[in-house]
């Protein structure tokens, strides 16, 4: 995988076939402590613990019922070549969370790569679901509300061509606002 | 070889680094994992990567490579570019696969 972003689509498409409603996604980015963390949450169906105590092997299982694909395994493997892990949370029921974190300087650890466009692909494949996504550099928030978005635009849909490319520019921008200059790819 | 040549011979699209055709292409180096390039190229390798981020130049830089090359026509960060001209790092480009072009390269090197 080139950069975080598309490992970002490959978390979110799980959460979408594990039913969520809900998904929710923080960039955070801590200069003092040189890490980065990802951890992306939904309100899914969640795994059963024996599952989920092998879901970063993609050899575990083939039974069908499997709905991680290599998206885990290779986010993980990211995560470890940067210094960094990644763990899993899950209840049945409830949700799951994926988090991963990154040694924020170290020359493996991936781009962010195009965040707004990410945004923009997952909103127009799945419009339903309410996405919140914060980025967050220890001192100042930005924060992206589907269902915010939704309320304000009233009988707009959110597909709308023009609406699409709002959002894709509005997250890149808080990526610049936020990360700009901390992220070594990201120019203040 | 001076990596202009090398470049033309090899039909390769020059995004960067004009100062940096004229070094010597003396091998060639593929691989994605900047830290493995970094303890196992060699000064004078040409290195392909589907990397495009500015980290590239950095690890170009230390090892001594003069020019990067892009296969499968993708897109390089404008910053990327930027770096690589004020290193004098050329960045060529080819819609190739890294196998096509090394292939072509090994009856050139």
């Amino acid at each position: 995988m080139r950069d975080l972003s598309l490992h970002l689509m490959d978390i979110i498409q799980n959460a979408i076939t594990a039913k969520a409603s809900k998904i929710s996604i923080l960039i955070c980015a801590d200069r003092e402590s040189d890490l980065l963390e990802i951890a992306v949450k939904d309100n899914g169906i969640g795994m059963e613990s024996d599952f989920l105590k092998d879901v970063a092997n993609p050899f575990a299982t083939t039974r069908d019922t499997r709905r991680i694909g290599l998206g885990i395994p290779l986010f993980e493997a990211s995560a470890n070549r940067a210094s960094g892990e990644l763990k899993v949370t899950s209840k049945k029921f409830v949700g799951t969370e994926v988090k991963a974190n990154f040694k924020l300087s170290h020359i493996d650890r991936l781009p962010l790569g195009d965040l707004g466009q990410t945004m923009e692909g997952i909103i127009l494949a799945w419009p339903d679901i309410e996405y919140d996504l914060t980025l967050d550099n220890k001192n100042v928030r930005f924060n992206f509300n589907s269902t915010d978005i939704k309320k304000r635009l009233g009988e707009v849909p959110i597909t709308q061509f023009e609406v699409i490319k709002w959002i894709g520019e509005y997250v890149n921008d808080g990526v610049k606002t936020i990360f700009g200059g901390i992220l070594y790819e990201i120019l203040s | 070889m001076k990596v202009r040549e090398f470049a033309e011979q090899l039909n390769m699209e020059i995004l960067t680094g004009q100062k940096g055709l004229e070094k010597d292409v003396m091998g060639m180096y593929i691989c994605d994992l900047l830290s493995w390039v970094m303890s196992h190229a060699s000064k004078g390798d040409a290195w392909i990567t589907v990397h495009t981020h500015v980290n590239i130049v950095a690890v170009a830089l230390l090892v001594d490579i003069p020019c990067i090359i892009i296969p499968e026509g993708i897109v390089v960060e404008e910053a990327t570019l930027n770096k690589a001209s004020e290193e004098d790092i050329a960045i060529l480009r080819t819609s190739k696969t890294a196998y096509q072009i090394a292939y072509e390269a090994g009856k050139l090197l």
